[in-house]
This record gives structure tokens, C-alpha cells and sequence, in this order.
């Protein structure tokens, strides 16, 4: 028997903080509870998000050093040994006393949880003592914070040349002498300088777009028309495609890839036989292509079953030797042709929105990996052969959706810096890394443009200097709204110095000293 | 305190134009330093100018 509560994140971090500890919860535990146990904490009440080991329940009574999950009406008192980070649970999955299933947890439950499957702890490292020491060190003596990446290299460095200590105080103090060196000023314009960093190799860019050489042609959007694609944050780019990496033992095997490709790829009646109208008598006809069906391994029955789909009326569907007849039941040209169009379409099997698949040697050529036409992350992650981790797509909008912001930043760099990569164009991913965080500051994928970042402005001035000058003077005017005269474009039009570089320093009068 | 390139300008800009408008330099002078401009990088390296920065927080 498990406990499941709904708690906040903020006691969720003390717990952790301070466990082993004593947690007073505003619930009575009336059944007997066989300890120690674990208790499953949620936090939207749909899943379960940490798991604490409990090992020993009480009566509430104040006591020094204990959380409280609320400040009034508590009651009980539980042992916290642990708490563990783990990877979500649907509540769906643990079962009441009574064998029915949990639905949402709004307060207290008691559940049970089904399936013990493997429950996926997230780790946390922590520093290291050497690497906690080397850090402060550094900050006290020069009084710089490096970054973690560079603690870690030069310890490894230290290791790996056997380093004196004397040696080592040389490396790190040329570390942070460079460091330094590259650390940008405050007020330096980096936005201006990323955007010319971008345009200018921008204007040497193909403008138009073309396709791949290879036995397997596919049309992919490069050059400039997909450098614009990716920074407008189009909902769906012109031409999505997909890498699907498999899982090991499949991987290695082209049939088995193959396989799995016939899976992915949707393939349509139109795909593998002609549809024929027939006015005559009111009917549509299938006439199988033997070699397109044998291509991509469907049968008749296939077709058949898949004309149950439509949900057109009633339909009676007559299967002779080398075609398939659907009639009406009622004539009438409007269906006919309506029937016409929902058979033309009608997905036999795959994978929505994927119009191709092809199985090709990686470039490593160790394993064989399905690329397609056309992208559905979501439904592709979900077939059991999918190596979800190294499976990519070109839709950035589409990984924002099912993978995080996070993700989808890291998407925009990739994606940028690799069609900047192939027309031989060298920008440094720190321009690029700029884009992609202003597009994605706010939690989703915007638009560098009047419809996203610029359009979203405070100032009214600074707005009205990038487009559509009138509409927002305007409207501006008419809701008596304000400038506050902080970013560059306003201080320019009002004729001040901008606040960037010389022009954003305050100078004060420094007294001798005596 | 150390000064961005962005304050380090901006302090002998004014220090020079403060020279170049009449005002007494404040350390004793090489022969060879006669330009307001010089002058006033001169001050800044030996830490005369009494202009600091107000930083924002």
C-alpha cells in the first residue's frame, strides 16, 4: 500500500533539501500501513513526480527541525529517509483497495501501484569536493565564477599531463586570463553584431532551393529560403523531414529496417491501384496494381478492411477477382463523387503525414537508418523499434510540442548553424545561440519579425520604427499609452544617446581621498 | 574597480574635455604630452581623474 499526496514544488525542495527529516501533512492516516513504504508525491495531481521512502508514520505534534506542508490543520507526521526524482507516472496506473484504478489525486489516496515496471530515477550529480574547491578557489583569488565545463576540463587536464601544483595555478591562471579576454562587456550591442554576423554571410547564400544528389532524391529546403524558415518559426517548414534512427539488433539489419520503414509510411489507395468512377451504375472501383501492393506489402484484404474505415452511409462492397466494386446505396452524383475522393485518400496504414519512407546506409556506415518524407514526431517515438534518442526532425514547432522548449532551442541552433554549415559559411554558434534563446525566452517558439519578438515590444516608438508606423502610432494615441524611453530605437528617434556601449555609462564625482 | 572599454572611453572623454576647455591638470606632465586627449589618458593610467561610474545594480 502506497501514499499519494499532492504537494507543492517548494516542499518538495525543502524535503530534499533537509531529509532525512520529519514531514507534518495536513491528513489522517487511518489504515495500517506496513513500513517502510513509499510515498508517491504529485504535483498537477495526473502524475506522479517524486517518491519518498516513509519509515514511520505518527500523530502530529510540534517538534523542532520538521517541514510543514501547510501552517494549520496538521495531523500527521511521516519519516522521510529519501525522496527520489522520478520519471513521471500516470496516477491511471495505481489501483484503489477495491481493484478500480486512481483518476486524479486532488488532496490524499491511498493506491497501490500496478505494475512495479522500472521506475527511472533521475540523478542529480553533484560537484565533486576537488571540483567544489578548485571553483571557490578561483573565485576568491580572482574573483571570477568559471563555468562548470571548465572546472571539469581543467581537472582533467591536471590528471592527465600529471600536473605540479605549481604547473596547475599556471593553467588556471591562464584559463581565467582568457576567459576574461572573451567575456563580453556589459552594454556591448550583441544583438546587432549576432544579426550581421548572420546577414552578412546570409547575402552569399543560395536563394534557391534544390535537391539532394543520390539514389534516393529527396527534396529538402537549404540555403537562405530555410535560414528564413527556421527564424520566422513557421508552424510547419516547407519540406519536414525525419531521420529515424532504430534500436540496436534491428539497426544493423536492412530487412528488419525495412520493415519497420513499410510501417512508418502512410500508404494511401492511390498508392497501390487506380479508383475508378463509374457513373453507369453508381459504383467506385478499385483496380489493384499487383506489383505497387507486393512494393509495399499490402494485401487485398488490407483494402477491404480499410474500406470499413469510411464512414460515408451505407456502402456494399463486392470483391471480384482483380478489382474491388463499392456501390451506394442510394444514387446520387454528389456522394459518388464524394465517395470518389474519401476512397482516393483513404490511409491503408502508417504513419499520418509521412509520405515517404527510405532505408539508407548512415554516413558512418555502421547502421541503416529510415529517412522520410514529412514528419510526425509524436506517432514515430511511439513505435517500439524507434531510437527515440537520436531520432531528429526538422520541424522545430513540432519539437517544442512534444519535447520542450529546451529542445527546441537547441533544435533552432542545430538546424541553423547546419544549413549555414553546408554552404560552406562559418558563423560562430554564439550568434546563433543568441537567436535561438530570443526565441525562446518565453516559454514558447517566436517569430524574429513583426509577428514575434519586434511586434512584442514595450516601447510604442520602437515598434512604430520597425513596420506599420501608422497602425501603432495610432492605437497608441488612442489608448494614451506611454514610452519610458529605455531601448536604443526610441532614445535615437527622441535624439539621446542610446543606452549601449559610451552611451549607457553614468559618470559621478569621485572625492579624493584624504 | 575595473573599468569595461565602454567607462574607460567615456571617463577620459570628459577629463579631456575638461582640460581642453582650461581646467588645471591635476599631475605633473612629460614635456612631449601637449593634447588635451593625451593629457587625459595620461591621468586615467595614473589614476588621478576623480570621475568614476555609477553601475546599475
Amino acid at each position: 500500500m502506497n501514499l499519494l499526496w499532492k504537494d507543492k514544488i517548494e516542499n518538495v525542495d525543502k524535503i530534499r533539501l533537509n531529509a532525512p527529516v520529519y514531514y507534518a501533512v495536513d491528513f489522517e492516516i487511518k489504515k495500517e500501513i506496513e513500513l517502510p513504504t513509499y510515498g508517491y508525491i504529485t504535483l498537477k495531481g495526473s502524475e506522479a513526480n517524486y517518491r519518498v521512502k516513509i519509515s514511520e508514520i505518527r500523530p502530529y505534534e510540534n517538534m523542532k527541525g520538521i517541514i510543514k506542508k501547510t501552517t494549520k490543520k496538521l495531523k500527521t507526521l511521516l519519516k522521510i529517509e529519501e525522496i527520489q526524482d522520478i520519471s513521471a507516472i500516470p496516477i491511471s496506473e495505481f489501483k484503489r483497495e477495491d481493484g478500480t484504478y486512481l483518476k486524479r489525486i486532488t488532496k490524499f489516496s491511498y493506491g497501490i501501484l500496478e505494475e512495479q515496471g522500472e521506475i527511472k530515477i533521475k540523478k542529480f550529480e553533484e560537484m565533486s569536493e576537488e571540483e567544489k574547491k578548485l571553483m571557490e578557489d578561483i573565485e576568491k583569488k580572482y574573483g571570477i565564477k568559471l563555468p562548470y565545463s571548465i572546472i571539469q576540463k581543467l581537472l582533467d587536464a591536471k590528471e592527465e599531463f600529471s600536473l605540479k601544483k605549481s604547473e596547475f595555478n599556471k593553467v588556471v591562471e591562464r584559463a581565467v586570463e582568457v576567459y576574461k579576454k572573451r567575456e563580453v562587456d556589459p552594454y556591448e550591442a550583441v544583438g546587432i553584431v549576432a544579426a550581421q554576423s548572420i546577414g552578412e554571410p546570409g547575402t552569399q547564400m543560395t536563394l534557391r532551393t534544390f535537391h539532394y544528389a543520390g539514389v534516393a532524391e529527396m527534396n529538402v529546403t537549404l540555403g537562405l529560403p530555410r535560414l528564413i524558415e527556421i527564424v520566422d518559426a513557421r508552424s510547419m517548414p516547407s519540406t519536414p523531414v525525419m531521420q529515424i534512427h532504430l534500436k540496436e539488433g534491428i539497426r544493423e539489419d536492412e530487412d528488419k529496417v525495412k520493415e519497420v520503414a513499410k510501417k512508418i509510411e502512410s500508404t494511401n489507395i492511390i498508392d497501390v491501384g487506380n479508383v475508378i468512377t463509374n457513373i453507369a451504375d453508381m459504383s467506385v472501383v478499385i483496380v489493384p496494381d499487383k506489383k505497387k501492393m507486393e512494393n509495399r506489402g499490402i494485401k487485398k484484404e488490407d483494402i477491404v478492411e480499410g474500406l470499413s474505415k469510411l464512414k460515408l452511409q451505407k456502402l456494399t462492397v463486392e470483391i471480384e477477382e482483380d478489382r474491388i466494386k463499392i456501390k451506394l446505396s442510394e444514387p446520387s452524383y454528389k456522394k459518388l463523387y464524394q465517395l470518389t475522393e474519401n476512397v482516393k485518400s483513404l490511409t491503408l496504414r502508417g504513419i499520418k503525414g509521412i509520405s515517404r519512407a527510405i532505408v539508407r546506409k548512415s554516413q558512418d556506415n555502421r547502421e541503416w537508418v529510415i529517412y522520410t518524407q514529412g514528419s510526425n514526431l509524436k506517432d514515430v517515438l511511439d513505435i517500439d523499434e524507434v531510437d527515440g534518442a537520436r531520432t531528429r526532425t526538422n520541424n522545430i514547432i513540432e519539437i517544442a510540442d512534444v519535447l520542450g522548449i529546451e529542445a527546441a532551442r537547441n533544435a533552432i541552433m542545430e538546424e541553423a548553424i547546419n544549413t549555414l554549415q553546408q554552404q560552406g559559411l562559418n558563423v560562430d554558434i554564439r550568434h546563433i545561440m543568441l537567436v535561438a534563446d530570443i526565441m525562446t525566452y518565453n516559454g514558447t517558439v517566436e517569430a524574429i519579425g513583426r509577428h514575434g519578438i519586434a511586434g512584442e515590444k514595450e516601447s510604442v516608438l520602437a515598434r512604430a520604427a520597425f513596420e506599420i508606423t501608422a497602425k501603432h502610432l495610432l492605437t497608441a494615441g488612442v489608448l494614451g499609452e506611454e514610452d519610458k524611453l529605455r531601448g536604443v530605437a526610441e532614445n535615437i528617434i527622441v535624439g539621446q544617446p542610446v543606452t549601449l556601449g559610451t552611451g549607457a555609462v553614468t559618470l559621478i564625482y569621485k572625492p579624493k581621498k584624504r | 574597480m575595473e573599468y569595461t572599454r565602454f567607462e574607460k572611453a567615456r571617463i577620459i572623454g570628459a577629463r579631456a574635455l575638461q582640460i581642453s576647455m582650461g581646467a588645471p591638470v591635476l599631475i605633473h606632465l612629460p614635456e612631449d604630452i601637449v593634447d588635451p586627449l593625451d593629457i587625459a589618458m595620461y591621468e586615467f593610467e595614473k589614476g588621478v581623474i576623480p570621475i568614476t561610474v555609477k553601475r546599475a545594480k
